[in-house]
């Protein structure tokens, strides 16, 4: 199990999309603190003086904290999607998972071996864009835009933040172990795609006080939780107990609606169902 | 104790074609030939003694384990027909790896892999990537992955398919080396010189059937075939050929030397023939027994088991 698990994550490590990944990252990062470096710049000269404008600036802050994590997040599931959906078939199409199989290891270790790289090197990733974009936002933000996270805010946002590439690599490993890689990327993609906009739609519904619009939004997050995690985290990140105005509630990129913490549970559940099916698949299967 | 043993055997496609029915009992040390023309189902039945393919009925037990359970492929190595691995690992790191599913120890890791590396004659190329491999090297890191774990049964499906003539006497003196270690060897191929040379024993798949197995020698031989020189004037002479000869066929003559291609029924009639040749005081140059095509002695035990069908009827 853990010679397959070190094999994928190598085998990823050393492709080509891994490389340019590592590469827009590394624009991204550049970018975005160079954003936050002249977005600060512009704002300390007008000073903030009164509580209206000092919560004016927190708002700007956590807005600007949004839009990195979100940006980033979508970065994360796209890397999860791809290299998850060709796990299993493309293997399978080449012959090249023969000479593994037939060694004294079962199709289940296979199979965790595979999740676990993917989903240990997605993790790392993950992380690592995390603290990249709060330590930026933080950092080169300074004084002004610091927001005051609480160690434990910052644990249980960035665990929920990690959570999203692991529902969809399990996802795609499930996927990957019934279909060819087109047919599985193409069914995660349009799962991803519609919690995407589910979520969209849902905040929208909360905003403009449509039932039939939330409840949309409810639906693809159960269908697929990825969107609900991201509302999550940011619930964890910007909301404190003492705050009377939720920071999280504000803008595009945050999160009108919460999802309660019972999410959290259906997503962790969601993922090792999908992680069953995939095991019930693959141990049937001719390769 | 069976190194193999497959009873009732039978994998098919929905329904069609794969292979049906096989029973078959390998015992250790048994170089086996698998022989059958392409689409015959040779493949197929490896990989479901692999348990790469779920058996439609029948068992199947590889060193007295069922087919199917990782304990049945402890001791096994396995060269596929199709052979391709994850290209961007070197020679050495692909061997390594299967090293350790195999639970070879740490320590002899190492040894284990410079002593196949140096069996296959990739020694010296075996830290390049895989990438960077011609079919035929590929083929030899293949065969030097399916020795790693110091198998007792080692499945080849056509292990020359890649190589060139030299590759071909390499892997046939590799298997005799095998076979001298005590291995077992299961070999799919559907070229007769290739089984010939090493096997000892093989069994004939046609159409998903395993038609006849037992010793090569016996199986080969089905019509004795001599090919006899004489000289060309003698020839000529119109001979009263004895019964145990079933055909004659002249080839044209050359440099004063023509040749005959005479059918037999057994190989004890060569002699006779010769004999009865010598006493008609024919010149003899040369008698040559001829090999049998593949097609011809498919053909001869498919119309055998039909006879013999329709005998028990
Ligand atoms: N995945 C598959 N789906 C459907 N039919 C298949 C599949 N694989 C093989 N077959 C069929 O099963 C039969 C046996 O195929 P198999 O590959 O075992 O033959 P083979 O004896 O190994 O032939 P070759 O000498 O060409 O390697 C063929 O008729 C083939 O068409
Ligand atoms: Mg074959």
């Amino acid at each position: 199990m853990w010679t397959i698990a070190k094999l994928t994550f190598k085998e990823i490590v050393s492709k080509r999309i891994f490389l340019i990944t590592m590469m827009m990252t590394a624009v991204f990062l550049i970018l975005y603190g160079v954003a936050i470096h002249y977005a600060v710049k512009d704002w300390k000269s007008f000073g903030a003086s009164t509580v209206d404008q000092m919560m004016q600036q927190q708002l700007f802050s956590s807005q600007l904290l949004s839009i990195g994590l979100y940006f980033s997040s979508f970065i994360v599931a796209l890397l999860s999607i791809l290299s998850s959906v060709s796990a299993i078939a493309s293997e399978i199409d080449s012959h090249q998972i023969d000479t593994w199989l037939m060694r004294p290891i079962t199709r289940t270790q296979f199979l965790f071996g595979k999740v676990i790289g993917l989903g240990g090197l997605l993790i790392a990733y993950a992380a690592f864009l995390f603290a990249g974009i709060i330590i930026l936002h933080q950092g080169i933000g300074g004084e002004v835009v610091s927001l005051d996270f609480s160690i434990s805010q910052i644990v249980s946002a960035s665990a929920t933040y990690m959570l999203q590439p692991l529902v969809l690599v399990t996802l795609g490993v499930m996927l990957s172990s019934r279909m060819t890689t087109l047919n599985a990327g193409i069914v995660l993609i349009i799962l991803y795609g519609s919690a995407f906009i589910g979520g969209f739609v849902e905040q929208i519904g909360t905003i403009m006080e449509k039932g039939a619009l939330v409840n949309i939004g409810i639906i693809s997050s159960l269908i697929f939780p990825v969107d609900a995690m991201y509302r999550k985290m940011t619930v964890f990140l910007f909301d404190t107990a003492d705050n009377p105005v939720s920071l999280a509630q504000q803008g595009m990129f945050a999160s009108a609606s919460a999802p309660n913490n019972v999410m959290i549970l259906y997503t962790i559940m969601y993922g090792c169902i999908a992680l069953a099916v995939a095991i019930i698949l693959f141990r049937k299967r001719d390769v | 104790m069976n190194v193999m043993e497959a009873k009732g055997l039978t994998k098919t496609y929905n329904g069609q074609a794969g292979i049906r029915n096989v029973s078959l009992e390998i015992e250790e040390g048994m170089v086996y030939g698998f022989l059958g023309p392409n689409g015959a189902g040779k493949s197929t039945f490896v990989r479901t003694m692999l348990g790469l393919l779920n058996p439609t009925s029948g068992e199947g037990k590889i060193l007295g384990k069922p087919i199917g359970t990782p304990e049945s492929r402890e001791k096994v190595g396995y060269l596929p027909e199709l052979f391709r691995y994850p290209d961007w690992l070197t020679g050495r790191k692909l061997l390594e790896s299967h090293a350790e599913l195999c639970k070879v120890p740490i320590r002899e890791r190492k040894k284990r892999i410079d002593e196949v590396v140096d069996l296959v004659g990739m020694t010296g190329r075996d830290k390049e990537k895989i990438k960077g491999y011609s079919k035929g090297m590929s083929q030899r890191i293949g065969l030097a992955c399916a020795l790693i774990n110091d198998p007792k049964l080692i499945f080849l499906d056509e292990p020359t398919s890649a190589l060139d003539p030299i590759g071909r006497k390499d892997v046939r003196d590799l298997m005799l080396h095998l076979k001298d270690q005590g291995k077992t060897i299961f070999l799919n191929s559907h070229l007769l010189n290739e089984v010939e040379s090493v096997c000892d024993h093989v069994s004939i798949v046609h159409k998903s059937e395993l038609i006849v197995q037992g010793k090569w020698r016996e199986l080969m031989m089905v019509e004795a075939q001599v090919e006899i020189m004489s000289s060309a004037k003698a020839e000529s002479t119109k001979l009263d050929f004895p019964d145990f000869v079933r055909n004659v066929e002249r080839k044209e003559a050359v440099n004063g030397r023509s040749k005959a291609l005479y059918q037999l029924k057994r190989e004890e009639d060569i002699p006779r023939l010769v004999d009865f040749l010598a006493n008609h005081k024919l010149p003899i140059y040369e008698v040559t027994p001829v090999i049998p095509h593949l097609e011809d002695v498919f053909m001869h035990w498919v119309n055998e088991k039909e006879r013999r069908y329709v005998d028990h009827r």
